[in-house]
């Protein structure tokens, strides 16, 4: 048995078409050309349209900043960890955090999505959505 | 048709007064406001009873927290406003008093900014859409990824981005009303506690408690009242925008600083370069550097440069932040963007002692808040 996603509704475990290497982002497009991350029907950022369709990201992007985190309040998540922001390959900047396998980031970077094993609120295995430095 | 605020009526600043930004204590949000407001209608030299209505900008205290404290005044009846705009909630408040002198339907009214440290939710959290990152990413994270994407684009040093709190700390440590009052050297602001990316906690706006009042009158109230016409300041330009849809999405507050602040200035008649002061959201330190360059205060990527040159210095060719700043001075929330106007309004009267920019005649108040919203006022002397 596989292991249950942490949030299911922002990523899933088969890539995309264009991408199916890698886990996709569940994103979102609007007939004016807006391209979103995640998915919603409440109406377009950029025109207000409300017929939004789904659009599977690929899990691939590029750096575009990186930052240690040294302190952080919140009891399920302990620092250090590191975060950034992420160009994904088909438009949406989002930002999450990165596995670090002990080299410096450096914006420019080539990175695409995984999924790591992490405890839900309740103590429960779940996966995760992470990005991490292309091997 | 419409108009800009300097095409009505003009309004003035007439009266400002603080109540000490401080670390969280057992003081009362009553003593706390009530001491701005008091301090304000004396300096003003009028009485509360003059006041026809009062704006209150607060985010943290709970809903309607202003009739408690403006009935220790004695309650005149007048209509209490309050404003929520997250950070620029004070700045918010202040601009619809005064479109509301500028419009005629009154001659003086009060803003108050109080707030208290409490715990509190943001709406974005409860939208429904989720988040990749969750609570991972706090404000000082966000800042401190706009700090690294800073870096890259320009090749600055981590303890460059640190010259803003040293200077800002050296302004702090002449103001009475600031919550740090006292001068660092950049190795104890870059010794400091680790928070996120390169910021320190001197680099970090810290959490605490205050109150700001400003009054702002008509030409006739002014009269009416006998108030000193030289000391009063006049508010050249008031402008509120929000968020778009950017290309450079990650650099919103910057952009939305850059829209707002140029619709202000040409609503003033003036251009960057005619600004002596600007007291600006630089609750972190990366903050100060972007929102310089977005202004048109230096070209883009010669923040650093200029600051180092002392610039932006008391005594430099724009003071930025001559109050210390929300690194400095603190960033109680809904005082703060009155705290500007305050700050703005003592050094264009050249009231600002030992921390007073020479000849200021014209300056420059900027608040961004979460959401993201942008409010900047244009005061002249
Ligand atoms: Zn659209």
């Amino acid at each position: 048995m596989t292991t249950g996603l942490l949030k299911p509704a922002l990523y899933r475990e088969a890539g995309s078409d264009a991408d199916p290497a890698h886990p996709a982002l569940l994103g979102g497009a609007c007939g004016c050309g807006h391209v979103f991350f995640p998915m919603q029907n409440f109406g377009c950022e950029r025109c207000g349209r409300t017929d939004l369709s789904p659009r599977a990201l690929t899990g691939r992007g590029r750096l575009l900043a990186s930052a240690r985190v040294h302190l952080h309040a919140g009891k399920h998540r302990h620092a250090p960890f590191t975060v950034g922001s992420i160009a994904l390959e088909d438009g949406p900047i989002v930002r999450t955090i990165l596995v670090d396998d002990g080299v410096p980031f450096q914006a420019g970077d080539a990175l695409t999505a995984t999924l790591v094993d992490v405890h839900d609120a309740d103590g429960n295995l779940r996966r995760d959505l992470r990005f991490q430095r292309e091997a | 048709m419409t108009s800009t605020l300097k095409e009505l009526r003009p309004v003035y600043v007439v009266g400002i007064g603080m109540h000490r930004y401080q670390f969280m204590s057992d003081t009362t949000y009553i003593d706390l406001g009530l001491a701005a407001v008091r301090a304000a209608l004396a300096d003003a030299k009028i009485e509360w009873p003059t006041v026809q209505s009062a704006y209150i900008g607060r985010a943290l205290l709970p809903m309607a927290c202003g009739r408690p404290i403006l009935r220790h005044l004695g309650a005149s009846g007048i209509p209490i406003v309050h404003v929520e705009n997250a950070s620029a909630s004070g700045s918010t408040a202040f601009r619809h008093a005064c479109i509301e002198i500028a419009s005629g339907l009154n001659d003086v009214s009060l803003v108050l900014g109080v707030d208290k440290p409490m715990p509190i939710a943001r709406a974005e959290s409860l939208t429904g859409i989720g988040n990749l990152a969750d609570d991972a990413i706090a404000p000082f994270t966000h800042f401190a990824l706009l700090g690294d994407q800073y870096a890259s684009r320009y090749g600055v040093k981590a303890e460059d981005f640190a010259l803003v709190a040293v200077k800002n700390h050296r302004n702090g440590s002449k103001n009475p009303f600031a919550q740090h009052q006292k001068e660092r050297t950049l190795d104890e602001i870059l010794g400091g506690k680790r928070i996120s990316g390169t910021l320190t906690s001197l680099q970090c706006t810290p959490v605490g408690e205050g109150a700001a009042a400003v009054i702002v009158a008509s030409e006739d109230g002014v009269r009416a009242l006998g108030i000193d016409a030289a000391r009063a300041v006049r508010v050249t330009a008031s402008v509120g925008r929000s968020q778009r849809v950017y290309d450079n999405a990650t650099r919103y507050d910057a952009m939305l600083t850059e829209e707002t602040t140029k619709l202000a200035l040409a609503e003033a008649g003036r251009a960057p370069a005619d600004l002596d002061i600007v007291e600006l959201h630089d609750a972190f330190t990366v903050e100060e550097v972007e929102y310089v360059e977005a202004m048109g205060l230096c070209p883009d990527g010669r923040a650093i440069h200029e600051l180092k040159e002392g610039a932006f210095d008391i005594g430099g060719r724009c003071a930025v932040s001559p109050s210390g700043g929300l690194i400095a001075m603190g960033h109680p929330i809904g005082p703060t963007g009155v705290g500007q106007i305050a700050e703005i309004v003592r050094q264009l009267r050249g009231e600002a002692g030992p921390r007073q920019q020479p000849n200021a005649k014209i300056g420059l108040a900027h608040m961004v808040g979460v959401g993201a919203v942008c409010y900047v006022h244009v005061l002249e002397a």
